[in-house]
């Protein structure tokens, strides 16, 4: 082979999925599958980057994400696979992982093993095995056994499975490239490799199996086994895979007996056979930890330290609340920081456009919708990315740490008496970052009213668009308390989508089942890329709605202000304010009956950042991010009557009321009914509007 | 007995499950089946406990743990 020059040599690092510059000679698809917190999705980001697409499998809720890369001179293909334990027909993402390895749309699966958890791992590689598919094993997280002091027999792993395995470290992104070459040239590797059993009783079975493959049961199955494959074979010539269809049919899993109705089965399969061959599986899962795994430790790990100060019965809960403190502490303070820095920048952006556009001639109407509009709306909200950064960050350190899960387990005792599991805790807190990505982690429940139920409060929540509306108005009229005024919003939002869930809880008592079920990953310590890659996902799509659909508010909203019956003009004659008039009565009982603030919070339906970017624009192009303008807009609005209350009911109603368009549309994706879709918006409408009014109406006789 | 009745830092085997057939199977396959060895780290009054199997740490809720039957 020739020296490869350069940039031929640079094809060989993996690339995002945009890069076509590269013509790949042939090309495959690769899936990834692996176990919950195996670090499958840490290993597919480092090859795929943020160049990931995800979407869901046709027809179902199961997410699915694809990504491309070209190496080796090979375009391949990559596909997640939901993370499982094992593959059967009981849940959907297991159904749907299964039907998509057996499909001929893949050509290799890399199995994706957590070496610190050999043994549970294994049992889905031992099904895999038996699909008959080319599979190879990527054995991740070894450089934690190394820590631990332990060693894995990377010469007797293969021997015992008959597929390659290839140790690699997401995290360190070692071993990628070696990974990929494996599969490559495994591609069409149906049998396995050299199989070199040693069990302690080798059975003189008449059919002896240990040559052809890695996992052979007891005699009594290997001879059911035959039994059923003579006759699927006779009654099925073209099936692909008869050892594993008899498998299926012993543990008479529903989709494979229904699909394949088989004559004389009832003298075979007399009883599921399911438990024995899970039993068999471990057993010999057990034979390979003896012989593989060296220095077996059973010391107590750091983990266990850990949980036994942050599952502490009584401790787990303040530790819970004083991280989640820390977590707003980091936004706000930090983030207002960094957000000086911003602010300037986009003041001097706007003074620049609007002497600019002077210079050039533009005309009056130009401008204003330039720099009132367009600079004033979208940049208003650009200026909340550090806050809403850090927010997304130290939510990613808690997911990835392991930390997340262990909440389930901390709020699943109080979760109970409110009639849900523990795990109904985590796309709550989720909900603090986006309440988009919180309805769908809700699929993670198993039981349906518990699903709907998350749904319906999760919006409570206070998601991070709805930041900057208490950072303007905590800032504009609590400029002493901002970050406590701020604060006492996120913990409003909790005790409302719990209360919410106590009453529901009586009015349809239904038999809390309690059957909580989490894996407790290991701690550990973050990966920068996992984190990075999310954080800058949310980053993105905050962008993206900044410049589109805030964009087109501030747009909207500029026209609808600027031009009325009589055409361009006056605001107070505008169109904006006819439609702001037309709602003042709904929203007077809560002290916010003006115009301009009903037109921004019907607004904000369509995203909650609209609020404060059509604020902006409301108040003639004001601009937000200076402490003078702001100091002026809150004593104008001072003399409208607007005061502290009226502030805080403000924010009450913001943090309350429908999320945006998106989780609506989110809502009804996963509840697939347009009934509870509504039923969830006038509830929402419903609850903000009570719990505000009550608030005014109480404050402004005390105060 | 059953497990929601283990004490902390006991480890006890697994005599027989009696649950809804998915929450078996979901079981089953982390490896839980008669025989296994279950090691308890945490168990609050309820039943909702911590355990280790097969070197996995999971969190239960009563509704699982009362419905296994273990032995010492």
């Amino acid at each position: 082979m020739p020296d490869l020059g350069k940039a031929e040599r640079e094809k060989h690092i993996p690339q995002g999925i945009e890069d076509s510059n590269a013509v790949p000679t042939e090309g495959m698809t690769v899936a990834f599958i692996g176990n919950p917190n195996c670090g499958k999705t840490t290993l597919f980001n480092a090859y795929t980057g943020a160049n990931l697409k995800v979407a869901n499998w046709p027809g179902v809720t199961v997410e699915k994400v694809e990504g491309a890369i070209d190496s080796h001179g090979v375009h391949i293909h990559l596909v997640d696979l939901p993370g499982t334990y094992s593959l059967t027909s009981y849940t959907m993402e297991e159904q749907v992982s299964r039907n998509f390895i057996l499909s001929d749309d893949v050509d290799v699966i890399i199995d994706v093993v957590d070496a610190s958890a050999l043994e549970r791992n294994l049992y889905l590689t031992l099904q895999l095995l038996e699909l008959g598919r080319p599979v190879v094993v990527a054995l991740n997280m070894m450089d934690i056994v190394e820590k631990r002091g332990m060693e894995i027999d990377l010469h007797r792993l293969p021997e015992m499975l008959g597929v390659p395995v290839v140790p690699v470290s997401a995290l360190k992104r070692r071993g990628l490239s070696v990974l990929l070459h494996a599969a490559i040239h495994h591609k069409d590797r149906t049998h396995p490799d050299q199989l070199i059993h040693d069990h302690p009783e080798i059975t003189h079975h008449k059919h002896n199996h240990h040559h052809d493959f890695a996992m052979v049961y007891s005699d009594v199955l290997e001879d059911k086994i035959d039994q059923l494959r003579v006759l699927l074979q006779a009654q099925y010539p073209d099936l692909q895979n008869y050892r594993w269809h008899a498998l299926k049919l012993l543990e008479m899993d529903q989709e494979i007996t229904a699909k394949y109705p088989l004559q004389g089965i009832e003298a075979v399969v007399d009883r599921s056979y399911e438990t024995d061959i899970i039993n068999e599986k471990y057993a010999f899962i057990e034979e390979i930890i003896q012989e593989v795994v060296v220095n077996r430790e059973e010391r107590v790990a750091a983990t266990d330290y850990a949980d036994r100060l942050l599952t502490n019965r009584w401790l787990g809960i303040p530790i819970f609340l004083a991280v989640m403190a820390v977590v707003f502490f980091l936004t706000f303070f930090i983030g207002d920081m960094l957000r000086d820095y911003f602010e300037s920048a986009i003041d001097s952006f706007s003074a620049l456009a609007t002497s600019g556009l002077t210079a050039v001639g533009a005309g009056e109407m130009l401008i204003s919708l330039i720099c009132d509009g367009i600079i004033a709306g979208v940049g208003g909200i650009l200026t909340f990315l550090p806050n809403i950064c850090i927010l997304f960050l130290t939510l990613a350190v808690l997911e990835d740490s392991g930390y997340m899960s262990r909440v389930a387990y901390i709020m699943n005792d109080v979760m109970n008496r409110l009639g849900l599991s523990g795990r109904a805790f985590i796309p709550m807190i989720l909900g603090f970052g986006c309440s988009v990505p919180a309805i769908m982690a809700s699929r993670a429940l198993e039981n349906k009213t518990d699903r709907y139920r998350t749904m319906l409060v999760t919006p409570f929540m206070s998601c991070s668009a709805r930041l900057p509306i208490y950072i303007l108005f905590s800032g504009m009229f609590f400029p002493e308390n901002a970050m406590i005024v701020a604060y006492s919003m996120y913990l409003i939002g909790i005790v409302v989508a719990l209360v919410c869930l106590l009453v529901l809880h009586l009015f349809q008592r239904q038999e809390t089942e309690n059957i909580l079920l989490i894996e407790l990953p290991e701690y550990k310590q973050p990966s920068l890329r996992t984190v990075w890659i999310s954080v800058w996902n949310k980053v993105k799509d905050y962008l993206n709605r900044a410049g589109t659909i805030i964009f087109a508010a501030s747009i909207l909203m500029w026209f609808i202000l600027n031009f009325g019956p009589s055409g361009y003009g006056a605001m107070n004659d505008s169109f904006g304010a006819m439609l702001g008039k037309i709602l003042v009565p709904f929203f007077a009982p809560l002290g916010l009956g003006y115009w301009q603030i009903s037109l921004s919070l019907l607004a904000g339906i369509s995203a909650k950042e609209v609020v404060v970017s059509s604020f902006a624009v409301l108040f003639d192009g004001v601009n937000i991010n200076s402490a003078a303008a702001l100091a002026t807009l809150a004593a104008s609005m001072g003399q409208m009557g607007f005061t502290q209350l009226n502030a805080y009911c403000m924010m009450l109603f913001s943090l309350l009321y429908v999320p945006c368009a998106a989780t609506i549309a989110t809502i009804h994706t996963e509840s697939h009914s347009w009934k509870w879709t509504a039923f969830s918006v006038v509830f929402q409408i419903s609850v903000a509007w009570v719990i505000t009014c009550a608030v005014y109406q109480i404050g402004s006789r005390l105060f | 007995m059953t497990l929601a009745q283990g004490e902390e830092g006991k480890t006890y085997l697994v005599e027989k499950l009696s649950l809804a057939q998915k929450t078996e199977k979901r079981l089953q396959a982390l490896g839980m089946t008669c025989g296994t060895k279950i090691e308890v780290m945490k168990n609050k009054n309820g039943g909702t406990m911590i355990i280790k199997m097969r070197n996995t740490r999971l969190a239960i809720g009563r509704g699982i743990s009362t419905h296994i039957e273990v032995r010492s």
